[in-house]
């Protein structure tokens, strides 16, 4: 009886664990995992909890022991509105589990860490509690380092902290561990399958993964599991896919790069190579191309403004024949020699450094040549439209109503999981064409979202969703250009060009000043009228 | 104006009576013998001049454009107009192939043919092809705008019954409103609180016997609740004289979107008087016929001297209405004068109207085959709303070129937009398959702007011809066949698949 009730307990937990993984999946690109197969690597899918309850198939637990090495990790956190710039969501909790490495770290994966308010690590037996801080983060390759937020002594004292393995392959035997109501160690054994590279969560973020297949129990601090092997942190899973069993594990390659890219304290991210080519499998495209029968490589369809490649002189057109001494096949794949057949991104994120040679061998107007230089990276802030925004809130301006913010993806995600289809198309397509608007000088796309019922906003209801192009005859590049404008304008009235319908605003400048202090402390107590970072 | 902005988030639904799996209805109980309204032999029927209209469609199906399309059939209702003319809803005879009067004392199938039929604003003109047996009944005469709350009565075929049925109600809002037909266009509407039911399409409502609308269009589902919509006397009167000249010319439009100006600041930028009157010109297409007359942040005072109030109204007929009222009730060629406020001047404008044609590839199409290119496997089809629906394009780019073709005057650079709707499978092409609902922007070196450039340019030889090399727009490669294997694979193709004829390209 006691059992079952302990059981109904975990579901409900693991509920709202889900519910947190959906928040970050949101945030994610379209086509994250399936809803419901563990979005934000909780293995307890609301619908599969039950049957594990019901007495469904038994999960093989190969040894109960004593945890070694594992703490809790409460996250309370709570993501800013990206369409109410200025409120935050409701706060909601992540429960999930953090591996002791040298030196009093905790490692988790980046989405439990997400728009997180307070953390708090937990002694898995004694049920002791210290708050902890973030370290460092990196929500790409989708991983951070916690610490105590104060010097703490003892709280490690029965842990022993566990090292990285980067070494598993193909047929490898792993456990996975979790812990028990009252910190009692879970094991459950998995093989990996296959490596291969795979989204993480957020737009771009193609890495390595291993998968296996082994069944996963559904337990109270299903986030972050830690993935073992001899011993060692092999990973941590990324997401588990109760239907199919299969669970697809972030690797130690790529916490070992995180670490050891942390260790002089300067982190620099993983390096991105900014290049999309297509397949040349097609005996007519490749005649086409002048590709020999024994010539491979693959065909650049764009080059990222910013990118590795870009920096390099890669064009697009050239065929990709060769990158860092591997040769790249009619796939896009190279032979890696630990893993075998790989998608050749794996050579510059997975293991390459920010600094480190590209060279790239290719085929252009029928010559081979060799492009070579420096591995770069495009930090998200360097993005014309940011591709995700984790930590803070979207950068916005309130002018007697109106409201201007920063076009960014997570705003576009806002419009729900089909956003490509349900956001307003001409931003959606703006968003995916921002070449132009580079060329122009733009660094952000203003748009002028939404106005708020004011005195200065009368008979703009119907507005929104609209480019900003001029302002009092400034051209408008970013926020801060806005704000400038409206700080230093002698203007009575405020004239906005938009690209879109009704293309032409006024504003009156004292009454828009007087709504803005009515806004601040009136009916919609904005609290703030910019956010400009 | 007919646009798509103000286009209310419901469904309409056409009320046409599909045929098939028709239900009798129930046995009425024969008339008491004595009642005092019974209808005496020899009497006039005041009805005999709403006939019931069957038809027979074949849709076209667009994802199979070289095939004739799915039989069906239908009914609705007319009645007389003229001589041996009858008037109904455009959607009860489009796309048909074959039509039959009858009468409600006459048993005898008669066979019609359609004189004239205006998509834009759901009406058509059909005639017996034996004017004999109409010869006797009387046309209805056509009234006005009849009075909100007064009582109108219905009268048609609804629900496939053979003989006529009457609804009343009254008049119950007299606005502008999407007509469903074409899905692009608004006119005036009468919304009446009589039932209309499929069927009673195309049917006269009346008020002291004379015609003060056409039944057209109701709400399906549970959105609203005693509400059909009928098609008023201005509009009906406008089609009546446009066809007087043997064809019908179609409604002309300004164009313009306009935003109200109610904001003091615009007032006083726009140098107004506080005086209520203005609204501002937002958007100028640029294929309209205000184009280089009238700009962005020009304020249009007044429409043929009738002032424009800041909300986009004006008046005409004593009844507040959308100033392209003014518009609707002209015709091709007809001038049209604007004062308008240009930076603070007065200006007069004169505007010759024209018709707007971009819009149509937005709106659904009817009597039409579909034009299509086969090349070795691929279907090549222009981008409408016929086709954006059976294919259900989902692709980003095909659906914000089909939302902007307008807006962002797409149809400058494209007046075709050429789409590759399907691939059929083959060996020539099984490495292009993925590459469905993509916009084509290039074939062999030339810039494709139509079907007709398509159907050319495939032929065309660039280079040492070996290759036909077709570029889609944003699809990052370009697919390459090679001409001798794809003209190989074509007839085969067409073959395989049925496919009669490799292009359709309209008539010509």
């Amino acid at each position: 009886m006691n059992l079952f009730r302990a059981t109904l307990t975990f579901t409900s937990l693991s509920l709202t664990l889900l519910t947190g993984g959906v928040c970050l999946a949101q945030a994610g690109p379209g086509d994250m995992p399936k809803p419901g197969s563990a979005a934000g690597g909780a293995p307890a899918a609301a619908e599969e909890a039950p049957v594990v309850s019901a007495g469904g198939p038994a999960p093989i637990i190969e040894a109960a022991g004593k945890n070694t090495a594992l703490v809790k990790v409460n996250v309370t956190f709570q993501p800013w509105n990206y369409r109410i710039p200025w409120q935050k969501s409701s706060p909601g909790a992540r429960r999930g589990l953090g591996v002791l490495l040298d030196g009093n770290r905790i490692l988790v994966t980046g989405q439990i860490v997400a728009d997180a308010t307070y953390i708090e690590l937990e002694q898995a037996d004694t049920g002791r509690k210290i708050p902890a801080k973030v370290k460092a983060v990196d929500y790409e390759a989708n991983l951070a380092l916690l610490e105590p937020a104060t010097a703490v002594k003892d709280f490690f004292e029965d842990l022993t902290p566990l090292k990285v393995d980067a070494d598993s392959r193909v047929g490898d035997k792993l456990q996975t561990w979790q812990l028990g109501r009252v910190g009692d160690l879970i094991v459950t054994p998995m093989e990996i399958n296959k490596v291969l590279t795979s989204l993480y969560n957020v737009e771009g973020s193609m890495f390595l993964v291993y998968e296996t297949i082994g069944i996963i129990r559904s337990e109270a601090n299903s986030f972050t599991l830690p993935i073992i092997r001899d011993g060692k942190l092999a990973g941590l899973l990324l997401r588990y896919d109760s239907k199919n069993q299969t669970a697809t594990i972030l690797p130690g390659p790529i916490i070992q790069h995180f670490l050891k890219d942390n260790a002089d304290g300067q982190y620099q991210g993983f390096p991105s190579l900014g290049v999309e080519f297509q397949i040349t499998l097609d005996d007519q495209f490749r005649e086409y191309l002048g590709l020999k029968k024994d010539q491979q490589g693959v065909y650049v369809s764009g080059v990222t403004k910013g990118g590795s490649a870009e920096q390099i002189g890669l064009k697009e057109e050239d065929i990709i024949l060769e990158m860092n001494g591997f040769k790249v096949d009619s796939r896009g794949d190279y032979k890696d020699p630990k893993y075998g057949t790989l998608n050749m991104s794996h050579i510059v994120r997975g293991s390459s450094y920010v600094g480190d040679e590209l060279k790239v061998k290719v085929l252009r107007g029928g010559k081979e040549q060799t492009l070579t230089g420096k591995l770069t990276r495009k930090n998200p802030k360097d993005f014309l439209v940011a591709p995700y925004l984790f930590d803070r809130g979207t950068n916005f301006l309130v002018m007697g109503g109106l409201i201007f913010q920063e076009l960014s993806i997570p705003f576009l995600q806002s419009f729900g999981n089909d956003w490509e289809t349900s956001a307003p198309l001409r931003l959606v397509h703006v968003a995916k064409h921002t070449d132009d608007y580079e060329k122009e000088g733009k660094r952000k796309i203003v748009i002028l979202a939404a106005a708020l019922p004011t005195r200065s906003t009368q008979g703009y209801e119907r507005v929104g969703g609209a480019i900003v192009s001029e302002v009092n005859g400034q051209p408008i590049n970013d926020l801060a250009d806005l704000d400038k404008v409206f700080k230093e304008s002698k203007e009575s009235i405020h004239t906005i060009k938009l690209d879109d319908f009704p293309k032409l605003l006024y504003l009156d400048a004292v009454t828009a000043e007087l709504d803005n202090q009515k806004l601040l402390n009136g009916a919609y107590r904005l609290g703030l009228l910019k956010r400009i970072e | 104006m007919s646009r798509l902005l103000l286009l209310p988030a419901i469904a309409f639904a056409a009320m046409v009576l599909p045929l098939k799996g028709e239900e009798k209805p129930a046995a009425v109980p024969p008339p008491a013998p004595d009642s005092a309204n019974r209808t005496q032999p020899g009497d006039a029927d005041p009805f005999e001049a709403i006939v019931r209209i069957e038809a027979a469609f074949l849709q076209p199906d667009y994802r199979i454009p070289w095939q004739g399309g799915r039989p069906s059939s239908g009914s609705g209702t007319g009645w007389l107009v003229g001589k041996n003319r009858f008037l109904t809803n455009a959607h009860v005879v489009s796309n048909s192939t074959k039509l039959i009067i009858r009468t409600m004392n006459d048993p005898e199938p008669f066979e019609a043919r359609i004189l004239f039929i205006a998509h834009d604003c759901d009406l058509a003109m059909i005639e017996a092809v034996d004017p004999k047996p109409f010869e006797h009944l009387k046309p209805f005469q056509i009234d006005g705008i009849p009075k909100l709350n007064t009582e109108v009565i219905a009268v048609g075929y609804p629900i496939g019954g053979d003989r006529v049925s009457v609804t009343r109600g009254v008049v119950s809002r007299i606005d502008f409103q999407s007509y469903s037909h074409s899905g692009i266009d608004q006119h005036l509407a009468i919304q009446v609180d009589a039932a209309i039911n499929p069927g009673n399409s195309g049917g006269p409502v009346l008020q002291n016997g004379k015609v003060v609308g056409v039944a057209f269009q109701g709400y399906s589902g549970s959105v609203a609740q005693n509400v059909g919509y009928m098609i008023p006397v201005p509009v009906i009167n406008r089609f009546l004289k446009d066809v007087e000249d043997g064809s019908y010319d179609h409604y002309m439009d300004l164009a313009v979107t306009d935003f109200p100006v109610e904001n003091p600041a615009q007032i006083k930028a726009l140098g107004l008087e506080d005086n209520g009157l203005g609204v501002m010109v937002a958007n100028v297409d640029g294929a309209s016929c205000a184009a280089g007359l009238l700009e962005v942040g020009d304020v249009i005072l007044s429409l043929d001297g009738s002032p424009v109030y800041t909300n986009g109204l004006i008046r005409v007929d004593g009844e507040l209405v959308n100033m392209n009222e003014v518009v609707e009730r002209k015709f091709a060629g007809d001038k049209i004068k604007a004062e308008i406020l240009r930076k603070g001047e007065k200006k007069s404008v004169e505007l010759t109207l024209k018709r707007y044609l971009p819009y149509l590839t937005l709106g659904e199409q009817y009597n039409q085959r579909p034009k299509y290119v086969m090349y070795a496997g691929m279907l090549f089809q222009p981008m409408n709303r016929n086709l954006m629906e059976a294919h259900s394009i989902r692709d980003p780019l095909v659906n914000y070129v089909f939302d902007n073709y307008m807006t962002k005057e797409i149809f400058k650079e494209r007046p075709e937009v050429v789409i590759l709707t399907t691939i059929l499978p083959d060996e020539v092409n099984s490495y292009l398959q993925g590459y469905q609902h993509s916009i084509v922007d290039e074939v062999n070196g030339v810039k494709i702007k139509t079907m007709k450039d398509l159907a050319e340019a495939l032929k065309k030889k660039e280079g040492d011809g070996k290759f036909v090399v077709i570029k889609l727009l944003e699809k990052n490669r370009p697919l390459v066949l090679k001409r001798e294997l794809a003209d190989a694979a074509h007839p085969v193709i067409m073959q395989k698949y049925d496919v009669s004829e490799e292009s359709y390209l309209g008539d010509e």
